[in-house]
């Protein structure tokens, strides 16, 4: 028997049909709320990435004799301490924000996958790699965002560094523990059997298997690298002016905010409306994806 | 409201109750020690002027050294040799007397190479210094030094007690230190409080005070609120009798507070300006550095972003200052299409993109500062008009820990502080020597007729040749455009209506100074 007819016999589920699985989309519809939020996320995402012909303003064009200027028809989310349009760099920002949101979770989780998959499959790397998880789960976000500032200076890599640091060790352990899983399945051995290479094992066996798990994780981490991202911003460690991103605005408004509260709080709720929808969209598509909640 | 609420808790926590024999103060920064030859520090400056003196003091209008501990002195026609006539009624809060011999002791502690201390320049090139008898001191300079009075009302030229110093060892400034002043130290707790008691036998306050002493409360305490909303919430809440360090975004709201008090240092000389490093290629083009400068709006700014709390800056020096040069008044006029055809003439065709380059490079300056203050906020209304004109500025903020060493670095185009100063003469001297490169020259401006006329302003042996010499640097400095001054920022002291005759004082960020006719109303 030769391996590629075993790899139609054994071989594991693929990504497309995990998806495909029961009509996901048909079960994630029928959760009211889980529809809401995607729907907003989708608006979201839309304005963020249409934000150039969907902005009123140019984000950047500074016009000191308006300033602080609060929400009206011309400028529906008001104006900042420099004359700027906040609708159309909240625009801009989501874009940014969502990015780095992104970045982070794509970044972080493809490293901590591959480490802990590679932990559950080579027993030997298991311990070095959990004791490096362990220091990178040693360090908060936020202490590494500001080291790399220090260091570095501020800007959106030190963001995006913090971020795939805060992503990788959870990703890891949630990628091992289910790697370890599938270890134990009959098919590893017969594929092991059948000689197998360990590429085609760890790719083919191992990863497709686990993919889900993974997945389902980081869109439930989404919403808190989101967070992570926005409060470096709010700290002043990432995206440096003109960039719009929804933390650095928030702070650009707090010393206003006896006079012109709504510099702070109009990109404050919509890190809270992204935070809430992605958490939403996350439990319901965990819901939907993981076997073990499905009766 | 929740951070104001917030705020107005940890006040009430921190102030306590007000004592009636207790002026209540508060700043937002603690100093490192109080051991006024050993630092550059503002916040060390304002406890010690409180609780030691100088030979002269400053007068209300920033210009004119007055009779302190020396009543009086002379000039050798030469302008190297002081003699300084001391006070005999003066002592210290230890009760030893004052002498010649703590003014010769000061000095020469000042100019030991082991105190390192940063200001020993402000004191003039020593040659030596005489106790001739117990009430008369000969100072006696290398070179003549044209601006050693105004110096000497720096903090960092105070007369301390020898006994002290020696009893203290490495704890003076810290655990104590004894003065002439019209306060006495009595403890500090670091980043918490610093408490000062009255100087019972101070008699001799200089001729810019009603009262010669002593002051007017048993106690002085000074505490630190580092948070600004809680240091506005303070104020309101009438747990602190003053503060010179009331958040500039909340003045508007102070003024308008039915219990406070706003009164600005007048005169104030105190400039946010963006300097060019003008060995790196971007900006070594006198008409780029021009350009810039005269693209932006600075009363705009002032208003729009400062709201009101600065003034425009069209040249280096305030024109209250000693030694402004009124001539310099012209070279700076904003004009955004001229800024533009210099661009154009100095080679910087715009890009597709809305940027200028000019063989292959951006024109993208990188902008060094801290991320504290008011910089940051300039900085982008600044990058926002630059935008107009086809330059961009990429801001990059340091921590306040980092910035000085990285602004000492040379891979950066432009940087901004704000600067206190004295006198003209004070800053070109400070910022425009070639001996000061890189840092406080940090433009690397290297120039043998700059330099020469620095030299002879300081050696001028009247007030006409120095103001002659100073006024030719700032000709020429300013021509060249190596700084952008933006804002004179106003010092605002914020008080408690309860409080009167405390006119703020405009010395080294310091509007309490000696603070001998404040008192408050029953």
């Amino acid at each position: 028997m030769s391996a590629e007819a075993l790899d139609t016999g054994l071989a594991p589920e693929r990504e497309s049909g995990v998806f495909a699985r029961a009509g996901v989309l048909r079960r994630l519809a029928r959760d009211r709320v889980a529809a809401l939020a995607a729907l907003l996320l989708a608006a979201i995402v839309l304005a963020a990435l249409f934000a150039p012909w969907v902005a009123p303003y140019d984000p950047y064009f500074t016009d000191l004799t308006k300033v602080m200027q609060p929400p009206s028809a011309a400028h529906w989310f008001g104006t900042d301490n420099t004359g700027r349009d906040i609708f159309s760099r909240v625009l801009y920002g989501t874009r940014n924000t969502l990015m780095l949101g992104l970045i982070g979770v794509i970044v972080g989780g493809f490293l901590g996958g591959v480490l802990g998959i590679l932990a559950a499959y080579y027993r030997r790397l298991d311990g070095w790699i959990m004791r490096l998880v362990d220091i990178m789960l040693a360090f908060p976000a936020i202490l590494i965002g500001l080291a790399v500032a220090a260091i570095f200076g501020a800007g959106l890599t030190a963001v995006v560094i913090a971020l795939v640091v805060a992503t990788v060790p959870d990703v890891a352990r949630v990628a091992r523990g289910a790697a370890i899983g599938v270890m134990g399945q009959e098919f590893m051995e017969a594929g092991r059997a059948v000689g197998v290479s360990d590429t085609e094992l760890i790719w083919r066996y191992l990863t497709l298997n686990c993919i889900s798990t993974i997945f389902v994780f980081l869109t439930l981490r989404f919403g808190q690298i989101i967070l992570i991202g926005a409060a470096l911003g709010f700290l002043g460690m990432g995206a440096q002016p003109p960039t719009a991103e929804l933390g650095m605005m928030a702070a650009q408004g707090r010393d206003f905010l006896f006079m012109a509260p709504h510099i702070a709080t109009i990109p404050s709720c919509v890190i809270f409306v992204i935070v809430l929808a992605a958490n939403l969209l996350g439990d319901a598509l965990r819901d939907v994806l993981d076997p073990r909640l499905q009766t | 409201m929740i951070r104001f609420a917030l705020g107005m808790s940890l006040a009430l926590f921190v102030a306590g109750p007000v004592s009636a024999q207790t002026l209540q103060l508060m700043k937002g920064i603690d100093a490192p020690h109080y051991d006024a030859q050993r630092t550059t520090w503002g916040p060390t400056s304002d406890i010690v002027n409180m609780f030691q003196d100088t030979l002269v003091a400053l007068d209300w209008d920033g210009r004119t050294p007055v009779p302190y501990l020396a009543r009086s002195w002379t000039i050798s026609e030469d302008g190297r040799t002081y003699t300084f006539r001391l006070r005999d009624d003066v002592s210290f809060c230890s009760g030893k007397k004052f002498t010649a011999e703590d003014v010769v002791y000061s000095f020469k502690r000042l100019k030991d190479p082991a105190i390192k201390a940063p200001y020993a320049w402000r004191a003039g090139d020593i040659k030596e210094l005489r106790a001739t008898d117990p009430y008369t001191v000969e100072y006696e300079l290398n070179e003549p030094y044209s601006e050693l009075l105004l110096q000497l009302t720096m903090f960092t030229n105070v007369i301390h007690n020898k006994a002290s110093v020696e009893a203290l060892g490495k704890d003076y400034g810290i655990k104590g230190a004894d003065g002439t002043g019209p306060w006495c130290f009595e403890s500090w707790q670091p980043r918490t409080e610093i408490v000062l008691k009255r100087h019972d036998a101070y008699r001799w306050g200089p001729s810019l005070y009603k009262n010669k002493g002593p002051v007017k409360f048993e106690k002085l305490s000074m505490k630190i609120m580092p948070e600004e909303s809680s240091r506005v919430a303070a104020m309101m809440a009438g747990q602190f009798d003053m503060t010179h360090q009331f958040p500039p975004a909340f003045i508007a709201q102070a003024k308008a507070a039915p219990m406070l008090t706003v009164t600005a240092a007048k005169p104030n000389f105190q400039l946010l300006y963006f300097g060019f490093k003008t060995t790196r290629p971007m900006v070594e083009d006198r008409r780029v550095r021009e350009a810039m400068s005269i693209a932006i709006n600075r009363a705009e700014i002032a208003k729009g972003v400062l709201l009101g709390n600065a003034d425009p800056a069209f040249t280096i020096v305030d024109s209250d200052a000693l030694d402004h040069d009124p001539g310099t008044k012209g070279i700076i006029k904003e004009d955004i299409e001229r800024a533009k055809a210099l661009l154009d003439e100095a080679g910087w065709k715009m890009g597709s993109d809305g940027v200028r380059e000019k063989d292959g490079i951006k024109l993208q300056p990188k902008i060094y500062y801290t991320q504290a203050g008011n910089t940051p906020r300039v900085a982008e209304a600044i990058q926002g008009y630059l935008r107009r004109i086809g330059i961009h500025w990429q801001l990059q903020p340091w921590d306040s820990t980092i910035a000085p060493s990285k602004m000492a670095e040379q891979d950066y185009e432009i940087w901004s502080v704000t600067v206190p100063y004295l006198s003209a003469g004070d800053l070109m001297n400070i910022y425009f020597d070639s001996r000061n490169i890189p840092t406080p020259n940090r433009m690397n401006w290297k120039d043998a007729e700059t330099d020469d006329w620095l030299k002879q302003g300081r050696s001028a042996l009247t007030d006409t040749d120095r103001a002659k010499y100073y006024a030719l640097v700032q000709q020429k400095v300013m021509r060249q455009h190596l700084w952008i001054p933006v804002l004179n920022i106003n010092m605002d002291q914020v008080a408690n209506k309860k409080i009167t005759d405390a006119r703020p004082h405009m010395i080294y960020q310091n509007t309490f100074y000696k603070g001998l006719d404040v008192s408050r109303q029953k």
